[in-house]
């Protein structure tokens, strides 16, 4: 277990340290896309290790995930892995994970600890587990900060009240929806159906509370028309009826989580197609 | 799998719109002549079942082996799957193999006999009725030069009305200029050029197609890429291994044929070659071929040839070309080329491409370095001229694909000195999603009608043109081979080259 370290300068110190091979004394080459920050709430812990987990190799970058404690005392305790990979004849790469635990009142300042951390000219990325505090300090700091903020609106209870919330940042920051993604074998078999799906009325949609609003949003925005939804709760999207018709299931198998969120972060432009189904969660 | 979609209807859906889709082939046969190969089984079928495991293909396909060795459809299939095991860059999967193997037929023939061609055509015609392949029809041509103008005119009398015929043809593309056009002339009595893709593996490389992103997507190399910066250029084409028991090619191919007509001078004029107005075929090959048109006829003295000798490779003894099995033993074929060549265009007019192939070098290792002009005038005091190296950006294209720019940086401490660093992008460690075999690529464009990556009848006569200059002038003397070790950078003559310019090739 690594020492626990308790300033910006002993990580950086840290990695700097962790960088060098012990064997041959020279620096390992890190070649990174981005910076990674994940907020990991106490609820997300075990979840977002397990997506890290499969992320490291495919998009060598510094991760950076933030466990916030409020209820702790003051104090900033963090750790440094830093994991190489081979690349190429003999050689190796290094992708660097920091993770930081912010305690009491640290907590309301993120953003100032993850600036230092940055990598330089690289694009942001958030990962906020969990339904964000819209309009709350920390996230709102986070949210400057960054180029991209991911969610899962799966992970987030009351919708589609929040939908609400998270169009008026459309604005400030790119966002990324995991539960939109999710959808999008589906939207492809919604889609062959046209013309024929050009006057519905109605969908049902057996899956998740997200999936079955922002398809409901989706046709709504892309059709211009009112159309109800009838949602039945399940764990992920089986079925979409169409005016009382099933939809023949999408052919291909469902991503994994990590494949989702390393979609995401190959993603840098604004998606006016969610945000416009978004948008129509509500009718 | 995903679906194709109509154009027109993907413009009228506004469902469609923000969907990602990827580009479908149509379903199709794939007709393999020269099955019983060792690039069907090393190559072709890897490069398949790589399509196959990422669902790449389309779900109607079908592939069908023809060759010569007699062999069921079983057999065929059990060879192809140790291939697929032995040389595939992914992991055996059972079920991408079965989805595979069921799409998979055999025909024994003779590529003269007009039977075996409409056995072809009887089970083309069930794929049709079973796969629902649509009279789609890809034919690829690995088999050795002298047998592809039969299996043309075959092919060509025998080819579906129903849907599209794609021909591949492997290299080498002819032997000189003549046999290059002859082949033409027969390949184009029979197809039209859009149906033909000539394939240069190189070409399907995700380093080289590199090249052209590092170019041209970015702003700061492009207005330096050029006469007034660039003092020369090098590229590199070596390797370690020697013949591999290719003894009856090798001998009628040498380095010139093998590599040079083909590989490096497709190298040259990605390197030297004008922004194109976009990425379709026509107008990357368009500006290729003008770089090939512009290229200056060496003359002897630009041009060196070497063969080696018994030498050392990683360790181990290794015999000298004369003495490889099949090899004649006075045998005068080049295993080493090396050229300095000139583009005569505004962009490169007196700028060297220094250029060297071969077999048996100290190490595999394809480069491309751009060696800048040295900065004007050192500034620092303790540092003379000959301190100051050059900049030098190489792009590798194997092994450590990548791009790595060389550049001066001071020692830490007292006074001075300065010390040329290296800074890397490693392909490999900045995606690490895996890169895709060559022929993962350039099959797949051939199925989706992209010929951008293959050469066109006039870059393939363009090059035959170069060469044949080369091989005339070589046919009036008689080398004194062999007259590099194996295990060496080459031959004596190519420092030589370098020397009377005043420059040297790049050590590693």
């Amino acid at each position: 277990m690594a020492a626990a370290l308790g300033s910006i300068s002993e990580i950086e110190h840290e990695l700097g340290a962790q960088r060098v091979d012990p064997e041959t004394g020279q620096p390992i080459q890190r070649t990174s896309v981005m910076t990674h920050v994940a907020w990991v709430p106490e609820a997300w812990v075990e979840a977002a290790e397990d997506v890290l987990a499969g992320l490291a190799e495919r998009h060598p970058s510094r991760t950076i995930v933030l466990f916030p404690e409020p209820k702790q005392d003051d104090s900033l305790i963090g750790n440094v892995e830093v994991d190489r990979y081979a690349a190429g004849e003999g050689r190796q790469i290094c992708t660097e994970t920091i993770r930081l635990r912010l305690r009491g009142n640290r907590v309301q300042a993120p953003a100032s600890v993850i600036e230092p951390l940055l990598l330089p000219d690289l694009p942001v990325f958030l990962r906020w587990r969990g339904l964000p505090p819209f309009g709350e300090q920390p996230f709102e700091q986070m949210v400057r900060t960054v180029d991209r903020l991911i969610v899962d609106s799966t992970e987030w209870p009351g919708l589609p009240e929040p939908y609400e919330q998270l169009a008026e940042i459309f604005d400030r920051v790119v966002v990324s929806d995991i539960a939109w993604a999710r959808t999008s074998r589906w939207r492809l078999q919604l889609a062959s159906l046209w013309p024929g799906i050009a006057e519905v009325s109605r969908i049902k949609v057996t899956g998740t509370e997200a999936q079955a609003n922002l398809l409901a949003g989706w046709l709504r925005s892309r059709l211009g028309s009112e159309i109800e939804l009838e949602h039945e709760a399940a764990d992920k999207l089986t079925g979409v009826e169409v005016d009382g018709e099933a939809t023949a299931f999408p052919p291909g198998a469902a991503p994994d989580p990590a494949d989702l969120l390393s979609d995401e972060l190959e993603r840098f432009t604004r998606d006016r197609i969610y945000e416009d189904a978004v948008k129509a969660t509500r009718m | 799998m995903t679906e194709t979609v109509q154009p027109e209807l993907q413009h009228e859906n506004p469902l469609m719109e923000g969907l990602k889709l990827r580009r479908a082939p149509d379903p199709c046969a794939l007709v393999i002549f020269g099955a019983s190969g060792d690039l069907t089984k090393r190559k072709l079928f890897p490069a398949l079942y790589s399509l196959a495991l990422r669902k790449l293909l389309p779900s109607r396909f079908g592939v069908v082996g023809a060759a010569r060795t007699e062999e069921t459809d079983d057999d065929f299939r059990e060879r192809m799957k140790a291939g697929v095991q032995e040389f595939g860059r992914d992991p055996f999967n059972q079920e991408t193999w079965d989805w595979l193997a069921e799409r998979m037929r055999y025909v024994a023939l003779d590529f003269a006999d007009e039977t075996g061609q409409l056995e072809i055509v009887k089970v083309l015609n069930e794929l049709d009725d079973k796969q629902g392949t649509s009279g789609n029809r890809l034919y690829y041509l690995a088999v050795p030069p002298s047998a592809i103008a039969t299996i043309v005119k075959e092919v060509g009398e025998h080819r579906s009305t129903d849907g599209w015929t794609r021909l591949i043809v492997e290299k080498p593309f002819g032997r000189d200029l003549e046999s290059a056009k002859a082949l033409n002339a027969e390949l184009l009595e029979n197809f039209n050029e859009s149906e033909i893709f000539r394939i240069d593996h190189y070409l399907g490389k995700e380093t080289v197609q590199n090249l052209l992103a590092l170019r041209f997507a970015n702003g700061i190399f492009e207005p330096i890429w050029n006469r007034q910066f660039v003092d020369h250029v090098q590229i590199t084409v070596a390797e370690s291994i020697g013949i591999e028991g290719r003894a009856a090619f090798y001998e009628q191919a040498g380095a010139i044929r093998d590599v040079f007509q083909n590989h490096m001078l497709q190298l040259v004029a990605l390197t030297a070659m004008e922004p194109p107005i976009d990425f379709t075929a026509d107008s990357v090959r368009n500006e290729k071929v003008k770089v090939l048109r512009a290229m200056h006829t060496p003359g002897p003295k630009h041009v060196v040839r070497g063969q080696y000798g018994r030498g050392y490779v990683e360790g181990e003894e290794v015999p000298a070309y004369r003495e490889e099995p099949g090899v004649d033993p006075n045998s005068l074929t080049e295993t080493y080329v090396s050229a300095k060549l000139y583009v005569d265009n505004w962009r490169w007019a007196d700028t060297p491409f220094y250029v060297r192939a071969g077999k048996r070098l100290a190490r595999r290792e394809t480069t491309i370095a751009i060696e800048f002009k040295r900065a004007p005038h050192p500034p620092f005091e303790d540092v003379g001229e000959g301190d100051l190296q050059p900049n030098v950006l190489v792009c590798h294209i194997q092994p450590d694909e990548g791009v790595s720019l060389e550049f001066a940086a001071k020692v830490p401490g007292q006074g001075l000195t300065l010390r040329t660093v290296h800074m890397d992008f490693l392909y490999g460690g900045a995606f690490r999603t895996g890169i895709p075999e060559a022929y993962e690529r350039l099959i797949l464009d051939c199925l989706l009608g992209d010929a951008t990556l293959f050469t066109r009848a006039d870059e393939v006569e363009e090059q035959w043109s170069l060469v044949d200059t080369i091989v005339a002038f070589w046919k009036r003397d008689r080398p004194a081979f062999p007259n590099y070790e194996a295990g060496t950078w080459g031959p004596s003559g190519a420092d030589d080259l370098m020397r009377r310019d005043g420059r040297a090739w790049r050590r590693h």
